[in-house]
């Protein structure tokens, strides 16, 4: 299975092969679409470890996910220097164009919505994190089109 | 002034002199002072300084307080706990504070009440009243994390005591913490049952009632109950616990760290097969065959008759199978009688531990020491003796190699079959020059029984044909094929055993045993430690020690119904001498031995098939009459597996999981397959109660 | 004014391009080192007096000075470079990366000359996809490259999201492929670090600003500056400025016309209310504290810091009491959960100031506010609470009348007329623990 040779490789990289959790998690959430219990049993396998560790570990960072996602991920910044300029505002755009309510995801499984943490953009805000690539300067009014590409895309 | 080994400083006013590398919570002990502390465990490993009790005001340090836990004791240093400090009292009272803002404080029904450092530390350093106005975190509560253990979240203080058992001593990577702040919790992966061999010990490394324990559950309040010390009787171990008794009962086990032994740790089996004491399937009453129809309760009297009689009729052709599970008193008393009164020195001894090993005797702690460990015999050390595993795994910890090959390891040991008693690694470890061996016997006491059997009398005796009378001493016997085997050549068989179901059917007389939990009496382990078993509940049935007494008058020979008085007999011919009241609390290991090379023949190797796998069949640790008994341990016995290791399963084209298989000579059983790197290839593993008929030599297909 | 260094030509060329960077003399700063021993290196950095750009303000040289020689730990030595950049205000780093990727590598490289170190872990935060790219690329254009390369490995790690990887023994952790939770100094990771064995954590921009250092020599260097901030700083300014972005300045220029001649002053032309000076982690400055110097003792005379160099403006339209919750919300989100004040308090803390602005609160609640503060600062076991606990205890310190307000008025004299009002942080969206109402 390719999955395991990936694994093992990216063990390789590394004088420890423990060091191949974040990176082996990251190429499972890819082929899974989201951490499923499969994933993650995949995962403790090809590393060399349990389940539970690798849940331990997923859990505690806010770019893994353990439960179903939508197509796309849609990442409006609320910290304070997006929000000074009108985050929150552009989340709401987000709500209404993609009809979800932030923090889920939208029906159809087109898009998860969730506000996030500073993004480490504030000199352009308000910074949207479309599939984990930022849009800068995002004004609410931006929102629709930035929508309509995505659709346009799938 | 301090010394090159030790350090002196002041803690809160008073000067004390430590050994360097003193942790300042032992430092202050050493004083007579407390830190308190919850996350601090330093059998868990490096401080992790995670709950901030112990905050201390610490000169030389920065200006804020400082988690005494993680600091060690050093010249000069001046440390202020709460009782001198107001810093570090703020700090301590905070702490406290901030883990009560989410507590549930539902201490009235808490089984941890009474017994709580929560509670004690929140009564001596903790705010009186509560500023916290708003929702707390609740969760679910309480949930089963195995059928042994329940979680309440909400009472717990995230001290990562559990987690940091799971992953660094036990290593078994089940029960971890998940989500991160505030939202943290520990979980097993899917709700998935903690099945790992030592996972109760997480119950007693709770500080709080987050974890515990499904059988104690509701038992007992901490003012009802007594603590009695003893040894746990169900490995050759030997970990030193607590019985917890409440009304004459045995309510749960703990540990009772001997450092030196367990490290403070117990396997699932030693802390919950307790509840074997109250089988269903318990004998309280002799029974008596009559006729070929069934059996009858009858009266001790009238089985001591019995037994008389059966003893006379056999006219010494008498074999006795012994468990190993005997106390040392017990089986002296028995070869006394037998061998001394009736001239029956025949017996099926449960293991001949050899006593060569005594020149390699070291404690099981330096095993944590050691830079090469050789483990050979190929059965699973987890499963005869689990705590041994523990400090294997220390050692590895530690930076050491663990191998197959005797070749410079500086401690060797054997588990499994071909060992001859522990001959063949003492001559391997003589050889190579190691500074300890351990032979890994079957049964708790197989050397005590062996070594006092062979204490009553010098002599050797031809196998009497036909058997007069088979007596079977002690449920490891009773269940024993061999020993079943052995009695359907026998005329009469008098079985001494806890439980119906081990001697009903085959034995003429049934004798109700008692438990390791019910004797008082002596046990060797397998450093070669002399350790004391106490009567902890009361048995239904008098002890063997004293029935075996009366019997032995109605032969003339002078049993002493009391442990002691065997004790000191037994010992002077084959203990050198310590006398009981030595064989205290925490045993002391005897220095090693002399070396007697010249006794140490060499062995014939264990015979390896020349194609084909070799089969170990092992018994599982969680197996046995006391598991059996244990509704509570099912969940643990041993799954339909067999065990490979890498190279001979990718020679098949074997991936963990497929249904393989084994087969040999005709028979054959369906098993998953499991891989292990570190099993020797040519060598695969089965427990005996999923191995059915399979012989020595097998073959596997998918 | 703009003292470029860091950033030097960037402007005008792409240097994501080997061939470019090394037309503006790139890498000969790292032939120059070579040239040097180990010990040359450390002197030299030593003698610039640079401190770490990551926030904490370490003197650079004497970092390095710490590693066991061989002879002492025989353990391999790792450079770990903090690339994990998450402090709200902050986004040098990024830029950095993106646009001066070979000068970061290049001062990647001098850094393990100089401890003797064969293998650099770059542990960039795994949301910058952008910055991830542009430094793959340039690690695959040196690939062919031994004369650059030198035998050492350089491996980027991506994290997955979590601001506490950015403090250096969580990071460790973090890239030993555990959950991200500091762990207890001493030891610190120049002796026990990356698998136990002697490592330098640093952060991008310090590495970054080594070539420059190396080339200029390490005393003309320390002709730049202030004394203990000596030579230039990427600060970020964000915020309701004019033209927000990264400006390199000499340490020590004023804070007043880094806001209003760099970035332009207050946008739409509103007035100053408050200035959060180094990342979000720092004591806010009033309207009337920022004729001060942006340098480690004229900030520290008024209680602050440099930090991370983010500088975050608010206009006279926010709310204080709202800033107060969203920042609290966010180190309440991002606290690893290890220490006991940390985790309970910060979620306290937000619980407290949910109430104030809603108007509901006693007036014995804003004590209670500051008492938590006050009972996480100094007992934590890394600086994400203290400086959680800091900030927002400097919120009320500076803008008291206004917490007061609150109490006195039973709401918010602001409302939805601040832009921090109701905004929607992640950490609101965790409902997967269902809360209690205690009896009164
Ligand atoms: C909560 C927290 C977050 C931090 N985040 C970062 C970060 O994102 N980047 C960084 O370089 N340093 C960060 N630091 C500082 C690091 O711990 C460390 O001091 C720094 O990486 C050292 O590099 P330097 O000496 O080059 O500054 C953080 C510290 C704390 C306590
Ligand atoms: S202060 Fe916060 S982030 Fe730091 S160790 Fe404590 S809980 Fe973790
Ligand atoms: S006991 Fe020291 S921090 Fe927990």
């Amino acid at each position: 299975m390719n999955f395991q040779q990936d694994v093992q490789k990216l063990k390789e990289t590394y004088p420890d092969w423990h060091s191949a959790m974040l990176p082996a998690l990251r190429a499972a959430q890819e082929n899974h679409g989201y951490l499923s219990p499969e994933a993650l049993r995949e995962c403790a396998d090809a590393l060399g470890t349990t389940p539970a560790v690798c849940e331990a570990v997923a859990s505690f960072y806010d770019m893994f996910h353990l439960a179903p996602i939508g197509r796309h991920m849609v990442e409006v910044c609320t910290n304070v220097a997006c929000a000074l300029v009108g985050a929150q505002q552009v989340l709401e755009a987000f709500e209404q164009e993609l009809d979800v309510e932030a923090g889920e995801t939208s029906a159809d499984g087109f898009a998860t919505l969730r506000p996030i943490e500073c993004l480490g953009g504030c000199g352009w805000a308000t910074i949207v994190s479309i599939d984990h690539h930022y849009r800068t300067h995002v004004q609410p009014d931006d929102v629709p089109q930035i929508v309509q590409e995505l659709r346009d895309g799938d | 002034m301090s010394t090159p080994q030790t350090v002196r400083l002041t803690i809160d006013g008073v000067e004390v002199e430590v050994a360097k590398g003193t942790g300042l919570v032992e430092a202050a002990l050493a004083a007579g002072i407390e830190i308190p502390v919850f996350c601090y465990e330093p059998r868990l490993g490096p401080p992790v300084g995670a709950c901030r009790m112990c905050l201390c005001e610490i000169t030389p340090g920065p200006p804020k307080p400082q988690a005494a836990c993680t600091l060690q004791a050093a010249d000069g240093m001046v440390v202020k706990t709460a009782l001198t400090s107001a810093v570090a009292a703020e700090a301590q009272n905070a702490t406290l504070e901030f883990i009560l803002v989410n507590h549930p404080l539902d201490c009235p029904v808490c089984d941890k009440g009474g017994e709580c450092p929560l509670q004690d530390l929140t009564f001596r350093y903790g705010p009186g009243n509560t500023r916290m106005t708003f929702p707390k975190r609740t969760f679910d509560k309480p949930i089963p994390i195995s059928p042994l253990i329940a979680l309440d979240r909400e009472r717990c203080i995230l001290c990562y005591r559990c987690t940091r058992f799971s992953e660094q001593i036990a290593e078994d990577g089940q029960l971890v913490a998940v989500n991160r702040g505030s939202q943290t919790q520990i979980a097993t992966f899917e709700d998935d049952p903690y099945r790992a061999p030592f996972s109760g010990n997480v119950i007693e490394l709770c500080p709080v009632g987050a974890l515990t324990s499904t059988t104690y559950r509701f038992e007992a309040r901490p003012w009802e109950i007594q603590d009695v010390p003893t040894v746990c009787g169900l490995c050759p171990v030997g970990c030193n616990v607590y019985a917890t008794t409440r009304e004459g009962k045995v309510k749960r086990i703990l540990s009772r760290n001997h450092p030196d032994l367990d490290g403070g740790w117990l396997c699932d089996k030693g802390r919950f097969a307790y509840q074997h004491l109250r089988a269903e399937d318990r004998l309280r009453d002799p029974l008596l065959r009559v006729r070929r129809r069934g059996f009858e309760e009858v009266s001790w009297e009238r089985a001591l008759d019995e037994a008389e009689r059966l003893l006379r009729e056999a006219e010494g052709r008498i074999v006795t199978a012994l468990s190993g599970s005997e106390t040392i008193e017990q089986a002296y008393a028995l070869a006394k009688l037998l061998r001394r009164g009736l001239g029956s020195h025949v017996a099926m001894l449960p293991e001949e531990v050899s006593d060569a090993l005594d020149s390699l005797r070291v404690p099981l702690s330096a095993i944590a020491e050691a830079k090469t460990i050789a483990v050979l015999g190929d059965a699973p050390v987890v499963e005869r003796a689990p705590i041994v595993e523990l400090w294997i795994k220390h050692a590895k910890r530690n930076g050491a190699r663990v191998v197959g090959e005797a070749e410079g390891a500086d401690i060797l040991i054997w588990c499994g079959p071909g060992g001859e008693g522990g001959a063949r690694v003492a001559r391997l470890a003589q050889q190579i020059g190691a500074k300890g061996a351990f032979y890994l016997p079957e049964t708790a006491n197989a050397r005590g029984a062996s070594d006092a059997w062979a204490a009553a009398a010098d002599v050797e005796a031809a196998n009497p044909d036909p058997i007069g009378l088979l007596i079977v001493s002690g449920d490891e016997a009773a269940a024993n094929p061999d020993v079943r085997a052995l009695a359907e050549l026998a005329e009469r068989v008098l079985v001494i055993s806890m439980f119906h179901g081990l001697a009903a059917g085959w034995a003429d007389l049934v004798l109700p045993g008692t438990s390791y939990l019910e004797r008082d009496g002596t046990y060797v382990n397998l450093e070669g430690r002399v350790q004391r078993l106490r009567r902890t509940a009361i048995p239904p049935a008098p002890d063997e020690l004293a029935w075996i007494s009366r019997l032995a008058e109605r032969f003339g020979v002078e049993v002493s119904p009391y442990p002691s008085v065997v004790f000191e007999e037994v010992s002077a011919i084959a203990f050198g001498g310590i006398p009981f009241g030595v064989v205290g609390e925490r045993a002391e290991l005897p220095p090693p031995a002399a070396a007697k090379a010249e006794r140490l023949g060499s062995g014939p190797e264990g015979a390896r098939p020349r194609s084909g796998l070799r089969l170990i069949r092992y018994r599982a640790l969680f197996s046995g009459p006391a598991v059996e008994r244990t509704p509570e341990l099912q969940f643990q016995r041993p799954l339909a597996e067999v065990e490979l290791s890498t190279e001979d399963a990718r020679a098949r084209d074997i991936r963990p999981g497929d249904e393989v298989t084994v087969r040999s000579n005709g028979t054959s059983v369906t098993l998953r397959a499991r891989l292990n790197r570190d099993l020797r290839a040519g060598v695969v593993r089965i427990a005996d109660e999923h191995a059915g008929d399979l012989q020595p030599k097998v073959e596997l297909s998918t | 004014m703009a003292t470029e260094l860091v950033l030097a030509h960037a402007r005008d060329r792409d240097l994501t391009k080997l061939a470019e960077y090394e037309a503006v003399g790139g890498y000969q700063a790292l032939a120059k080192a070579r040239g040097m021993t180990a010990q040359a290196v450390i002197d030299d950095v030593q003698a610039s007096e640079l401190r770490g750009r990551g926030g904490a303000f370490f003197p650079t040289g004497r970092k390095w000075a710490f590693i066991p020689k061989p002879d002492q730990n025989p353990n391999p030595h790792y450079l770990v470079v903090n690339a994990d950049e998450s402090e709200p205000g902050s986004f040098k780093d990024n830029e950095i990366m993106a646009t001066v990727p070979h000068r970061f590598i290049e001062g990647c490289l001098i850094t393990a000359h100089a401890v003797e170190a064969s293998r650099v872990f770059v542990y960039i935060r795994g949301e910058y996809t952008g910055p991830y790219e542009v430094l793959v690329a340039a690690l695959e254009e040196l690939k062919p490259r031994d004369d650059i390369l030198g035998g050492v490995t350089i491996v980027l790690h991506r994290g997955a999201g979590a601001y506490i990887c950015g403090e250096e023994t969580a990071l460790l952790e973090s890239l030993e492929g555990k959950r991200g939770q500091p762990r207890t100094k001493p030891p610190f990771p120049a002796i026990e670090g990356l698998y136990r064995s002697p490592t330098v954590v640093n952060n991008v921009e310090t590495m970054a600003t080594i070539p420059p250092i190396i080339e200029l020599g390490g005393a003309e260097y320390a002709k730049l500056g202030v004394p203990d901030s000596r030579g230039t700083r990427v600060v970020s300014i964000s915020g309701h400025v004019e033209r927000p972005g990264n400006y390199e300045i000499e340490n020590g220029t004023s804070m007043r016309s880094l806001i209003y001649d760099l970035a332009g002053g207050i946008a739409a032309g509103r007035a100053l209310k408050a200035v959060i000076p180094g990342g979000s982690s720092t004591v806010i400055l009033r309207h009337d504290e920022i004729d001060v110097g942006y340098d480690f003792n004229s900030l520290l005379a008024l209680k602050t810091a440099m930090g991370s160099a983010g500088v975050v403006v608010l206009d006279d339209r926010c709310c204080m009491v709202q800033l107060g919750i969203r920042i609290s919300e966010f180190y309440e989100h991002e606290s690893c959960g290890k220490c006991t004040p940390c985790r309970e308090g910060t979620r306290w803390m937000t619980q407290i100031l949910r109430r104030l602005e809603a108007g509901d609160a006693e007036q014995d609640e804003l004590d209670l506010l500051l008492s938590v503060c006050d009972r996480i600062n100094g007992k934590c076991l890394c600086p994400l609470g203290e400086t959680a606990a800091i900030a927002v205890a400097s919120y009320v310190d500076k803008f008291r009348g206004e917490f007061q307000q609150h109490i006195d008025d039973g709401g918010c004299p602001f409302g939805d007329s601040s832009p921090l009002h109701n905004v929607l942080a992640p950490v609101a969206l965790r409902t997967h623990s269902p809360v209690a109402v205690v009896p009164a």
